[in-house]
């Protein structure tokens, strides 16, 4: 819109966010609500109007920076971050505090630059603005745990940002060129130094992918965020992460391997979680593991279903924090041995929540089905069947957990009497948006498909396809209910691979406190005190002499030199205007001799 | 009729029949569904993906529950300690 009227050809969409963003605290009350959306909406149109090709290229020192890269695969990144970021933000209309709106703005327009950057510069410039600016919507809870959390967070993605730089920096010094290109890797280690480069980078994005080991930070930080703030942490940064896997790595066959144990891993976890958030994020990981997976595969339609379940998985899981995230707001806990039996006061909630819990399932009709099953059944086209069985294994426990145990916990299970009531209107309709969304793609998907980078030969609604994921799903349901005594929640946390940092920086800090300490003190000190503290006295007195005999006694008869001068000049000081105009005059003559004599 | 009585409503015996008989209903059509997309012996067998997803779910909770008891789970104060 704004680039028709001002005939811009290219408008990047997270100037709305970033430049846009900083006028939000001018504004109050309900016209602070109208902004937001205007700008979300303008950002979006600016997307549907981007035409295919590279823009914004501007020259810094010796570079190329590229902000505006656009082609299929970056558009439809582009499509499903600023609609996510409508639904955000019509989520987060009640929220007060202008720091959170200002942290998620930039956080949006981070991944918006991540995605139709050129080059790998800007690339890393928006990869940190994100890592910045949404470690704020853990702050913001402002309690103990998540303030420790969103520190925590940050030191995964710092460390996670400098891996990928020094890859970026030696393949820079490599091939002398900046610009992002596909640079798969092969095999479990590098080789060269151009493997090396890939590796490296690799690494770097699947921290933020949070693959396991390096994923824990996403368990730990998405449920200690605000309630607002977990709804746009579950949607930007792993999907950021998938499609500069897809664009840098794709083919790198050691992400199969990971995006398999991934997927699994994240249902593990999920059974033992008792805080509904930190469940669901834990299915992020598991679902980002098709995705990554997908990735590994890297053929045309392995892509085509990761493109496609990355931007279905925003919706659902974006509804799920939010319906989960009511629960939170209204009633202050998300713990499943907390809640029980709010179908009563909360029913519209919960089918806005089940709607989302069936999607990620995959059930037919809704979104998940028309996107998981493409990457699945790619597995099943290049018969690579451990992976695929892997992967449906992974989708029985998908279901088990957020199409039912999650649903059943909080709406249904032991009545805890819980007064509790609707969210804001704002909330709810921001939920409705995203079922609409759910539904909605699972029906009419062939305008999904039409967005996707290659074309698409794949039908999900065939009879096999629906029946084999029907008997799962229902099955999984059986399973459910008969082992449900064994589900109930117990009120504990599972350790994690960030076990590592935390004790590790107990340990660290046992180390500096006690050992180290007392070393520092008893020999060090001492060593100290005998080699240099001593010598460096004895010198000092030296100096001290110097100082006090020569120094200051120079001083000290310059200045009387300098006194003794005032004195007599004070004398010529009579305060009256002709005397000083007399001695002027007499020096500028003076002066004029001197000029005309010396030469 | 609200919400919260159909709620109510669902949560009775006859439903749950009716689960079961859905259930049923599944395997028995699967010996007639047409099959194009065979990728191994699994895609052959009747009622197979019926007993995967029924066996998937009870390894996922046995497994994740023995690995949880065994080791990972913690009280909540784990790290704090």
């Amino acid at each position: 819109m704004i680039s028709e009227i001002f005939n811009i050809q290219f408008m990047h969409p997270s100037a709305y966010y970033i430049i846009g963003g900083l006028l939000i605290p001018l504004f109050k009350g309900r016209f602070k609500q109208g902004y937001m959306l205007l700008l979300s909406i303008l950002a979006f149109f600016a997307v549907v109007n981007m035409p295919h090709g590279v823009y914004g290229v501007y020259e810094f020192l010796s570079w190329e920076l590229t902000f505006g890269n656009v082609d299929k695969l970056s558009k439809v990144f582009a499509y499903i971050f600023t609609i996510m970021g409508v639904i955000g933000v019509i989520y987060s209309f009640h929220v007060k505090n202008d720091g959170e709106h200002l942290s998620s703005f930039y956080y949006i327009g981070g991944s918006l630059g991540v995605t139709l950057a050129g080059d790998f510069l800007t690339l890393f410039l928006f990869w940190e603005i994100m890592a910045f600016s949404s470690v704020f919507l853990v702050w913001y809870r402002k309690i103990p745990s998540s303030v420790d959390s969103g520190f925590r967070y940050l030191l995964w993605h710092v460390i996670g940002g400098l891996i990928l730089f020094s890859g970026i920096m030696i393949q820079y010094s490599v091939s002398d060129d900046l610009s992002i290109q596909y640079l798969p890797f092969h095999g479990w280690w590098p080789t060269d130094i151009q493997s090396l480069a890939s590796f490296l980078i690799l690494i770097g994005f699947i921290v933020n992918a949070a693959v396991p080991p390096f994923g824990a930070w996403l368990p730990d930080a998405y449920p200690a965020a605000t309630v607002t703030g977990a709804v746009f942490m579950s949607a930007f940064t792993t999907k950021t992460a998938v499609y500069a896997l897809i664009r840098v790595c794709a083919g790198s066959e050691i992400l199969i391997f990971l995006g398999v144990v991934m997927a699994i891993y994240g249902v593990v976890y999920a059974v033992l979680e008792n805080d509904a958030r930190r469940l669901l994020a834990y299915h992020i990981i598991s679902q980002v593991g098709y995705m990554v997976a997908g990735t590994g595969l890297g053929t045309q339609m392995a892509i085509n279903g990761v493109v496609a379940h990355a931007f279905c998985h925003i919706l659902y899981k974006s509804l799920l924090f939010m319906g989960t995230g009511s629960v939170l707001y209204v009633t202050g806990t998300a713990k499943l041995s907390e809640l029980g039996g709010l179908y009563k006061t909360m029913p519209r909630t919960m089918i806005y929540t089940i709607i989302g819990g069936l999607a990620i399932s995959a059930f037919p009709l809704f979104s998940g089905f028309v996107s998981k099953s493409m990457t699945v059944a790619a597995f099943g086209e290049e018969h690579i069947m451990w992976a695929f069985i892997g992967l449906m294994l992974a989708s029985a426990g998908t279901f088990l957990h957020t199409g039912l145990k999650v649903p059943y916990f909080i709406w249904f299970g032991k009545d805890q009497g819980i007064k509790a009531h609707e969210p804001p209107w704002n909330m709810e309709l921001a939920m409705i948006i995203g079922s609409i969304f759910c539904i909605g793609l699972g029906i009419f998907y062939k305008p999904l498909y039409a967005l996707l980078p290659y074309p698409v030969h794949f039908e999900p609604y065939t009879a096999y396809h629906t029946w084999e994921t029907l008997q799962i799903l229902l099955f999984t349901q059986l399973g459910f209910f008969l082992l449900l005594k064994k589900l109930w929640c117990e009120d504990t946390i599972s350790m994690d691979t960030d076990w590592f940092p935390r004790k590790g920086a107990k340990a660290f800090m046992w180390f500096v406190n006690k050992p180290l300490a007392s070393f520092e003190y008893n020999f060090i000190g001492e060593v100290y005190e005998f080699i240099v503290q001593k010598p460096i006295l004895r010198v000092a007195k030296w100096f001290k002499w110097i100082d006090t005999v020569i120094v200051d006694r120079t001083f000290s008869e310059i200045a009387n030199l300098t006194l003794r001068w005032s004195r007599i000049l004070q004398t010529i000081q009579s305060g009256q205007i002709q005397h000083y105009a007399m001695i002027m005059v007499a020096g500028v003559i003076t002066l004029i001799v001197i000029v005309i004599i010396l030469p | 009729m609200n919400l919260i009585d159909i709620l109510e409503k669902l949560r009775t015996k006859t439903v749950k029949k009716l689960a079961y008989g859905i259930l049923v209903l599944l395997v028995a059509a699967d010996f007639i569904i047409p099959r194009h997309e065979i990728h191994f012996f699994g895609d052959k067998v009747p009622g197979f993906w019926s007993l995967f997803g029924f066996i998937s779910c009870v390894l996922i909770i046995v497994v994740s529950k023995w690995l949880g008891h065994h080791w990972l789970m913690r009280d909540e104060d784990y790290y704090d300690k």
